[in-house]
């Protein structure tokens, strides 16, 4: 049995290795680089990007809502397993609830890429108007970003009392910056039945608000007249395929944050199988809903849903339509169906084709329907009637996701990626158990 | 130094090659030839109300005819022994102006009852000089508005104010006043009879706002009247229903006038959540202090 | 740690503000310099001219002050600019059977919008919507529907519905979030992505200019959405719209519902018998957008729809400006 010195040994955040130092530089590069698209992107306005008045949304929006449906995880993981009362989700909850934070955050800052007039942000606060969904969103993603934060806060109070403790004596500065976030923790009851209430309450209520995040996100483009987009599916289609995108990149993610930090005692390969089926599950779940998204309009389709359709399933898109919903949806669900395909190797591969596939998912929700309005497209220049991202949107999309990853190293680097004080209150309740059940 | 350096030849031929073009260009806009001009003079009386002229200037520019904007018209009245100078306008961008007749009784006025008027342009750097004379007598037109055997009726009558007599067989045009162009209404022509006057039934059912439509009787375009035109206001029309959605809360209406039930829902959602958020950081700061 | 992201991301908000506001004033200082290099060359004041005031009587004014005087008359208007004229309601008929794709319509739409992009306000379409229907030529503006999915969606008020029908931008409120044109199902709102360049491309003085949702195309803002605003301009001035002005077929007819008359300018009819008589239309009535602007179907061709193929073209809608063959006089 593991002691509660070496548990602390192995969960305690780490100084970064020389591969640890090329990865966080790399992302710093990357972002400035971004940065300085952005900027010029500033001056001399969004004509560096490919978008024009017909494809009038590009890869910013479609980022944008891969970020908001990434950020799901957290709503997933934590309140949904908690609520099933599933207790393998212990080791997972911190990186997810770390996953959800980046992406909410990132989903924030993208958006303001794609405004034309980000001085003028102040305007949607100034004269917003609540009959428009981009209000919503204005309102519910600082409230998801609120309430990731404190999701993610809340249980690592504890955990900041031990690491406080654990410093004091060779790192007193570390030692003061846990102690400060540690809110004077000592464990008391009045503490404990204080922060459990509170977690409790966060648990629950992230699930609406995680919903209602991403049915707002959903009614951005189901409340315009668009093929494609004005359909009654769209918020559970969208939902689910939040929990696709959600699941895959804590899949991902974990296996790469194990291999780093060697956590392969704690994140098992029953971690793995479970969060296997659990991500069948969701593609299962969003598999459903592309059938009423995709086929079943084909029995009613108008004449411009059908052209648009068809430049799905065979036209312009066709190629990259059926990557996404293949490759990216009906090959992990075979995958996965197998034990072998869960172990933590085909994992990772899985998920990362998963979380590819949902990036470029978006993009096929997006584009084709902006290029299919229902007037003929006529009058402008010949390079309108497509879209693929300028180089200005791939840096600047890049350095969004590097962002989201430097989020996500700085949240390893300096918060133990597993609970310390529940790893060892399960580890005590399991030895009780277990003597229990010896005597 | 007998002969010239050549390497000064070679700065000199360079130095005339840049300079050319630009003296070639003044050359070329000294010799442009001046544009003509035509002007066009419209005069318009509306009775009991303004009398002005209607100017514009046009020039053929680049093979296509175009209103010439800023230029200065002078307008003269004469006889064949006097003139006076009226005053001046300038075109707007359209290349028109309105001159306004204040009072027809400075205008000299010949034997005949005619007035003559001279609309000058002096000419400038671009345009030639150019002129339009325009002469019109001074005609009233009288006009009434009556309902009989529940129909309604304008009628007017048309006369020559120098001679004081009534024109006669003269076709009058009976329009209601609209906001770009007026609406005919009846009979394309009505010829006045011995008395100078037409009769004319006005056709129920005519929208407007508040019922209240004005008749107009108008002698288009006369070649010795000019434009006149007679205002009559009537109650013949009939109300037109006005949309008031603009008041009620719809989905495009601006915020102040947001659907209640989106309020309510919106608000109840933000702040039941923001309510929560605020619990828990006050349960932060209670773990802090207990 | 929270407490560390949150601060950053403010310092990231913080910065974009600061960067969005910096370019902002270097746009503006450019514009100024601009503005000031052309205005040195209009600079030729001390001419009078002639105006006549609101009672009639007419008045000299150095023409330096004129457009001051615009310029003040702009912001008294007799109404409310976001609620239009009371007791009006514009709507604009288009005849399909008229129409031959002269495209004076939409060359005179660019002209007095200054419309510098590469996509005008408004467009005249080849349709055809099947092989064996007949092909039409159908002029495309801004509908300025009764129930418009673009304003609903607006998240700060900056496009707007008005009493009087006419929907208008606010272009000095607009964020550029693009909402409305991915709302609008008739596909007529157009982006300034990059400096309209007004300025440069048709050699104007815009310092007089001050934006307003009446603002007739000047100047356009970068990163603002533009459309076919009915011209309130010339509505204002008794004036009809310029693409019904410029018709050479008399395709267009625009008047007030209110008073059931519309005009082409040459002819004056009532809207009402228009419609019936040769059974009128709007376009897409089905999504329950009800425009404003009504169609009377391509029957009784008084022209050949290939004879509006010469001026047909596919990729463009705006002539390209170049600044040295405008005469100084226009």
């Amino acid at each position: 049995m593991k002691t509660h010195k070496t548990i602390l040994r192995d969960l305690k955040p780490k100084k970064f290795g020389k591969r640890d130092s090329i990865w966080t530089i790399s992302l710093i590069v990357i972002i400035i680089i971004g940065l300085i698209a952005y900027i010029d992107q500033l001056i001399k306005g969004q004509e560096v990007t490919n978008m024009r008045d017909y494809a009038l949304w590009g890869i910013y929006i479609s980022n944008f809502v891969f970020f908001v449906a990434t950020s799901f995880v957290g709503t997933v993981t934590v309140a949904i397993l908690r609520l099933t009362k599933n207790s393998w989700r212990t080791p997972l909850v911190r990186i997810a609830e770390i996953i959800s934070v980046a992406a909410i955050i990132m989903a924030g800052i993208t958006i303001m890429i794609d405004m034309a007039r980000p001085d003028r942000l102040l305007n949607l606060f100034i004269h917003a108007r609540l009959q428009s969904p981009i209000t919503w969103d204005v309102v519910i993603i600082p409230t998801y970003i609120v309430i990731s934060l404190l999701l993610l806060y809340f249980p690592l109070i504890p955990d900041f009392a031990i690491l406080k403790t654990h410093f004091k004596k060779k790192k007193p500065k570390l030692s003061k910056f846990y102690g400060r976030l540690a809110l004077n923790w000592t464990g008391s009851k009045a503490q404990k039945s204080l922060q459990e209430k509170s977690i409790r309450i966060i648990a629950i209520m992230i699930i609406p608000v995680g919903l209602l995040l991403q049915t707002i996100d959903a009614w951005l483009f189901s409340t315009t007249y668009r093929i494609g987009w004005d359909s009654t599916n769209f918020a559970p289609y969208f939902i689910s395929g939040a929990f696709v995108a959600g699941v895959g990149a804590l899949v991902t993610l974990i296996y790469i944050i194990r291999k780093a930090k060697k956590l392969e005692n704690y994140i098992t390969d029953y971690h793995f199988d479970k969060l296997g089926k659990l991500l069948a599950l969701a593609c299962l779940i969003y598999l459903y809903f592309n059938i009423n998204e995709y086929v079943i309009p084909l029995f009613t389709a108008k004449k411009g849903e059908l052209v648009h359709l068809e430049t799905l399933f065979t036209g312009s898109y066709s190629i990259l339509f059926w990557a996404v919903t293949v490759i990216g949806l009906i090959l992990p669900i075979i995958v996965l169906m197998f034990k072998k395909g869960r172990k933590p190797n085909s994992m990772f591969i899985i998920g990362l084709i998963v979380v590819i596939g949902s990036w470029w998912k978006r993009f096929v929700i997006v584009t084709p329907t902006l290029l299919h309005p229902f007037l003929p497209i006529q009058g402008v220049p010949e390079s309108w009637h497509h879209y693929f991202p300028s180089l200005h949107e791939w840096l600047i999309t890049l350095a969004t996701l590097a962002m989201a990853f430097l989020i996500i190293t700085v949240c390893v680097r300096y918060l133990p990626v597993i609970p310390i004080q529940r790893t060892i209150d399960e580890m005590e309740a399991s030895e009780a158990n277990n003597k229990n059940t010896e005597s | 130094m007998k002969y010239l350096n050549p390497r000064h030849l070679v700065l000199f031929i360079l130095l005339s090659v840049f300079i050319s073009p630009l003296l070639s260009q003044k050359l070329e806009a000294q010799d442009k030839k001046k544009i003509k001009l035509r002007i066009k003079a419209d005069y318009t009386k509306v009775i009991d109300h303004s009398s002005f002229i209607d100017l514009s200037t046009i020039a053929k520019i680049n093979k296509k005819n175009a209103g010439i904007a800023n230029l200065n018209l002078t307008i003269i009245s004469k006889t064949d022994d006097d003139e006076v100078e009226l005053g001046q306008a300038t075109t707007n961008h359209d290349g028109k102006v309105r001159f306004l007749i204040n009072d027809l009784n400075k205008l000299l006025k010949d034997t005949l009852g005619f007035y003559n008027l001279r609309v000058k342009f002096m000419g400038d750097d671009s345009f030639k000089k150019a002129s339009k004379t325009l002469s019109f007598k001074d005609a009233h037109i009288e006009t009434k508005s009556f309902t009989k055997d529940s129909v309604n009726y304008v009628s007017a009558t048309l006369k020559d104010v120098h001679s004081d007599s009534v024109l006669t067989k003269t076709s009058l045009k009976v329009n209601v006043e609209r906001l770009f162009k007026s609406l005919p209404i009846g009979e394309q022509f009505n010829y006045t009879d011995e008395n100078g006057t037409i009769l004319v039934p006005i056709e129920r059912g005519i929208p407007c706002i508040d019922g209240k439509l004005v008749i107009e009787v108008i002698l288009n375009d006369s070649d010795d009247y000019g434009t006149v035109k007679a205002l009559v206001n009537t109650t013949f029309g009939k109300s037109a229903v006005i949309d008031n959605s603009f008041e009620n809360r719809t989905l495009w209406s601006p915020r102040n006038k947001t659907p209640i039930f989106i309020l309510i829902f919106a608000n109840l959602l933000i702040f039941t959540i923001w309510g929560i958020i605020i619990y828990l950081i006050t349960n932060l700061f209670r773990i802090n202090k207990s | 740690m929270e407490d560390k992201n949150k601060s950053s991301r403010r310092k990231f908000l913080d910065n974009g503000l600061k960067l969005g506001i910096v370019s902002a004033i270097g746009g503006l200082g450019l514009s100024k310099i601009t503005s000031k290099l052309n205005a040195a060359n209009d600079d030729s004041s001390g001419e009078k001219m002639e105006l006549m005031t609101t009672d009639g009587t007419l008045i000299q004014v150095d023409t330096s002050e004129v457009i001051e005087v615009e310029h003040a008359k702009e912001h008294d208007k007799k109404y409310n600019v976001r609620e239009g004229n009371p007791n009006r309601k514009f709507v604009m008929v288009v005849d399909l059977a008229k129409c031959k794709n002269a495209l004076k319509c939409q060359s005179a739409c660019n002209k007095h919008h200054y419309i510098t992009g590469e996509n005008a306000w408004l467009k005249v379409y080849k349709m055809q919507e099947e092989k064996d229907t007949a092909p039409y030529w159908m002029p495309m503006m801004c509908m300025h529907c009764d129930q418009p999915a673009c304003v609903t969606v607006c998240p700060v008020d900056a496009t707007f519905k008005r009493k009087d029908g006419l929907v208008l931008i606010d272009n000095e409120r607009c964020i550029g979030c693009r909402f409305c044109m991915a709302a609008c199902p008739y596909s007529t709102r157009v982006f300034n992505w990059g400096e309209p360049g007004q300025e440069v491309t048709l050699n104007m003085d815009m310092t007089h200019h001050t934006p307003s949702p009446e603002h007739a195309g000047i100047p356009s803002i970068k990163g603002t959405v533009d459309k076919c605003d009915f011209c309130p301009h010339a509505i204002d001035n008794g004036e009809l719209p310029h693409c019904v002005t410029a018709c050479p077929n008399g395709v267009f007819y625009f008047g007030d519902k209110y008073e059931d008359t519309v005009t082409n300018g040459e002819e004056t009819v009532r809207l009402s018998q228009l419609l019936e008589d040769k059974s009128g239309y709007r376009l897409m009535e089905g999504l329950g957008t009800s425009p404003s602007v009504y169609y009377l179907p391509p029957v009784d061709r008084l022209v050949d729809f290939e004879d509006g193929l010469e001026d047909f073209k596919e990729f463009e809608s705006v002539e390209p400006v170049s600044p040295v063959e405008k005469p100084e006089q226009l």
